[in-house]
């Protein structure tokens, strides 16, 4: 038993000084809600809404192909990624499990195989294009038909094959949306229960506790891949055609979505419509940990706002102004990775 | 006063020194057996417990690790490309994560997106290195997709025929047996050919299982039944075409494969078509679909190592519900069974002192990491190396439990067939045969123990 002790005693790499106290059941429960409530079914549903009007936006652009249709595309284009993108703050559930990010948002687009398949025959309906690769459907192949390399596109350069593949693209997308919107809703897929039941009934969580680590996991995780991949990869290699959104020149957007996705998850919040949240159950703990968290969101997010120029450019001529925000963005995902999930092994644990 | 407190900094150092070298020290059973990776065991029960980092990496090497989950869920497209080209020309899926699935298992289908199932495919007979021949024009494995513009090898077609059993107190379960037929061969195919599939196996745990020493699994190993328990396990010493030498054979759903350097360079070269600098030619050299360019090798060798990286420390998942009373006794059961001679519960890593972290580890992947005689049943009738037509390697259980968590609904046994545990249980057979047949006797609760003490792994 000694030896035990002893053993726990030294090898444990987690455990936590302090209190030993749990927050709230009842908080735990109504953030658990109103994550899913107030955040996930609408971020969802609107992806889906903005997904419908990009897909009527297409259609148009189809039917009268000139430049105010192509810019309403465009635009339509880029308000259903920033609904997108704001999601990724909180990847996980059915999103991953079930391929939705992939099916969608898959990168780099296979410009050789696209090319190709353009300058083909093949028939390109809904059908057709569900078996093709992910690297040439999505967010990503609809922008480079629509905005062009250098985003550079011309209404008169869209070529009636073009035309066929984007109707298909866009329907696409939008079927997707929809599978994604209705994972989660209650009155389909009702992932939310799974959430909401999570320990007590619900078959995917063990535990409250799971939930609340894959939340901020994912949290962690978007942190990283934007600091250290989306924006390091490009300016590591000097070379904007890296950039994950480099035909419609839309990164710092990208960017700046994916990390008010990790506000929106902090706070339970979608367009201003806040509820418990994960803020309110560290703050009840640890006030100085929710005010580290809360000012480094701030500042991450505000950060972008030094870059004066689209990505493509700032990789070369705003180094430290790129720089600096990598920083921020690693700042604030460390504190969520060496006190954030710390704070949630220690203090939820049922 | 003195003297004791020098005692009591000796009994520190002692007891210090005791907790380092637990293995040495301890019988396995005296360790909390939650931890099924030891040290590098994850508290994680969701959908993502197969994909956690190891604890206790350096800086640098938890850079390494993320770098290379990046490239593990990244899409390769097609050459000339800005980044990730390579893809193909042809291949059988775009990403490692399409098929490894969460870093888990697949779906048995074929041709999909996700799909996880392959085709190895050779002739009769044995190369210059005991390993399979391959087939002229399609090699070692069918690759069913291609790059735009270039044409499969051929499409996989996979059909069940379900059959209705009995155990022994009446009680029903179903087996579904797959056949599998090739169409659209890009080439004629002669006949005589041998096939076997093999769907995507977990990826955690693959640091700590190639760690084990050698002559800790030969030592298991009863190839003549000296001990005449009907059980003959053996190794499988395979032709490593990295390092160029006969190695054992560790890793693969007949142990062909030596090493995770291996099982990742060559899943790049033959499942995706990305080249190395260790496997730099491509899967369809020789081929009409060959690209021709002067690009290879197409995958970095730091982004090599990094995937290797990463398959090598992947945590693993620890047990639930170890204590739980219906548990003890399924794993009671199993033990009776005789199913622990081969999905031997508890091995040992060999001392690394250059990588701490996959050092001299108690672990328990329900394994002896040797290939068995299941059955005509489960055969493939295509020898790999040292490994029959009946034999199959024996599967780590370890993760067994989250499998429906991770992959739902989660398919079991080499191709997938098993829908559920009881169907796997059920189609062991030629050395396991005594086994089955213990647990195909048991009273309907006792099989349900059995099970729920699989759901706890």
């Amino acid at each position: 038993m000694c030896f035990f002790v002893i053993g726990i005693a030294g090898c444990s790499k987690s455990s936590l000084p302090g209190t030993t106290t749990i927050v709230s059941s009842a908080l735990e429960g109504q953030v658990l809600t109103d994550f899913s409530n107030n955040l996930v079914n609408p971020n969802y549903q609107d992806i889906q809404a903005r997904a419908f009007v990009m897909n009527v936006a297409i259609d148009s652009l189809v039917a009268n192909t000139n430049t105010a249709n192509l810019v309403a595309a465009q635009t339509a284009w880029k308000n259903t990624r920033a609904a997108w993108e704001s999601c990724e703050g909180f990847l996980f559930g059915p999103v991953e499990d079930d391929s939705y990010d992939p099916d969608m948002d898959d990168w780099p687009v296979n410009k050789v195989d696209l090319d190709s398949l353009l300058a083909s025959s093949n028939p390109l309906t809904v059908s057709d294009i569900t078996p093709l690769q992910t690297t040439l459907k999505g967010f990503h192949a609809i922008e480079y038909i629509i905005f062009g390399v250098g985003s550079t596109r011309q209404a008169s350069q869209i070529t009636a094959r073009d035309k066929v593949y984007l109707t298909s693209l866009a329907q696409s997308l939008y079927n997707t949306t929809t599978d994604l919107r209705n994972s989660w809703d209650p009155a389909a897929g009702n992932f939310t229960a799974q959430v909401i039941n999570a320990g007590a009934g619900g078959t995917y969580f063990a535990s409250r506790q799971a939930v609340f680590l894959a939340l901020v996991g994912s949290m962690s995780d978007i942190c990283n891949e934007v600091a250290n991949e989306k924006m390091q990869t490009p300016f590591a290699a000097q070379d904007s055609t890296l950039d994950e959104s480099s035909f419609s020149h839309n990164s710092i957007n990208d960017f700046t979505n994916n990390i008010t996705g990790v506000q929106h998850a902090y706070f339970s919040e979608y367009k201003g419509a806040a509820g418990h949240s994960l803020h309110e159950l560290v703050a009840a703990k640890n006030a100085s940990l929710d005010a580290t968290i809360q000012s480094q969101i701030t500042t991450a997010i505000g950060s972008f706002k030094t870059i004066t120029v689209s990505y493509e450019q700032a990789i070369y001529t705003q180094k430290t102004q790129v720089k600096a925000v990598q920083a921020a963005i690693n700042t604030l995902q460390t504190t969520i990775e060496e006190q954030l999930v710390p704070f949630i092994k220690q203090n939820i644990k049922d | 006063m003195k003297k004791l407190k020098i005692t009591g900094v000796l009994l520190a150092c002692i007891l210090l020194l005791v907790k380092c070298q637990k293995s040495a020290v301890f019988p396995a059973d005296q360790y909390n057996d939650q931890l099924s990776g030891g040290d590098e065991t994850v508290f994680d029960a969701t959908s993502q417990s197969f994909g956690n980092m190891f604890t206790g990496l350096s800086t640098y090497d938890e850079h390494v690790h993320k770098l290379g989950d990046l490239v593990f869920n990244q899409s390769f497209v097609t050459e000339p490309a800005i980044i990730h080209g390579g893809l193909g020309p042809i291949y059988n899926n775009t990403a490692c994560t399409n098929c490894h699935h969460n870093d888990g298992i697949g779906l048995p289908t074929a041709g999909d997106l996700q799909s996880s199932l392959l085709l190895r495919i050779s002739l009769p007979g044995a190369d210059e290195h005991g390993g399979p021949v391959p087939v002229p024009g399609y090699g070692l494995q069918l690759q069913d997709k291609a790059v735009f513009g270039k044409v499969p090898e051929c499409k996989v077609n996979i059909n069940y025929t379900e059959q209705l059993f009995y155990f022994a107190d009446g009680e029903s379960y179903e087996l579904r047996t797959p056949t599998y037929t090739l169409s659209n061969m890009y080439l004629s195919l002669a006949g005589g050919y041998l096939l076997s599939p093999r769907l995507a196996p977990p990826m955690f745990g693959l640091g700590l299982l190639e760690e084990v020493p050698e002559s800790e699994i030969v030592a298991n190993a009863d190839p003549n039944d000296a001990n005449n328990d009907g059980i003959k396990g053996h190794a499988n010493y395979v032709w490593d075409a990295v390092t160029q030498s006969r190695q054992l054979g560790r890793f693969g759903w007949k142990a062909n494969t030596a090493s995770v350097l291996t099982q990742v360079a060559t899943a790049f070269n033959q499942d995706m078509g990305v080249t190395s600098s260790v496997l730099p030619v491509e899967s369809s050299y020789g081929q009409s679909q060959y690209d021709g360019l002067k690009d290879d090798p197409e995958l970095p060798d730091s982004l090599l190592n990094a995937v290797k990286f990463y398959a090598q420390t992947l945590a693993v998942p620890a047990r639930r519900n170890t204590t739980d009373a219906t548990v003890k006794h399924g794993e009671a059961l199993f033990i009776a069974a005789k199913c622990a001679s081969c999905h031997r519960q508890t091995l040992t890593t060999g001392v690394d002192v250059t990588r701490p972290y996959l050092s001299n580890q108690v672990i328990h992947p329900y394994t002896d990491m040797l290939v068995h005689d299941m059955g005509p049943g489960l055969a493939d009738n295509r020898p790999d190396f040292g490994a029959s037509g009946q034999e199959w390697r024996t599967s780590p259980l370890w993760g067994l439990g989250l499998v429906t968590t991770v992959n739902n609904p989660g398919y079991y046994l080499h191709d997938g067939r098993a829908r559920t545990l009881v169907e796997a249980i059920m189609w062991h057979g030629g050395e396991a045969e005594g086994s089955k047949a213990y647990f195909s006797n048991l009273s309907s609760a006792d099989r349900a123990a059995v099970i729920k003490f699989l759901q706890s792994l």
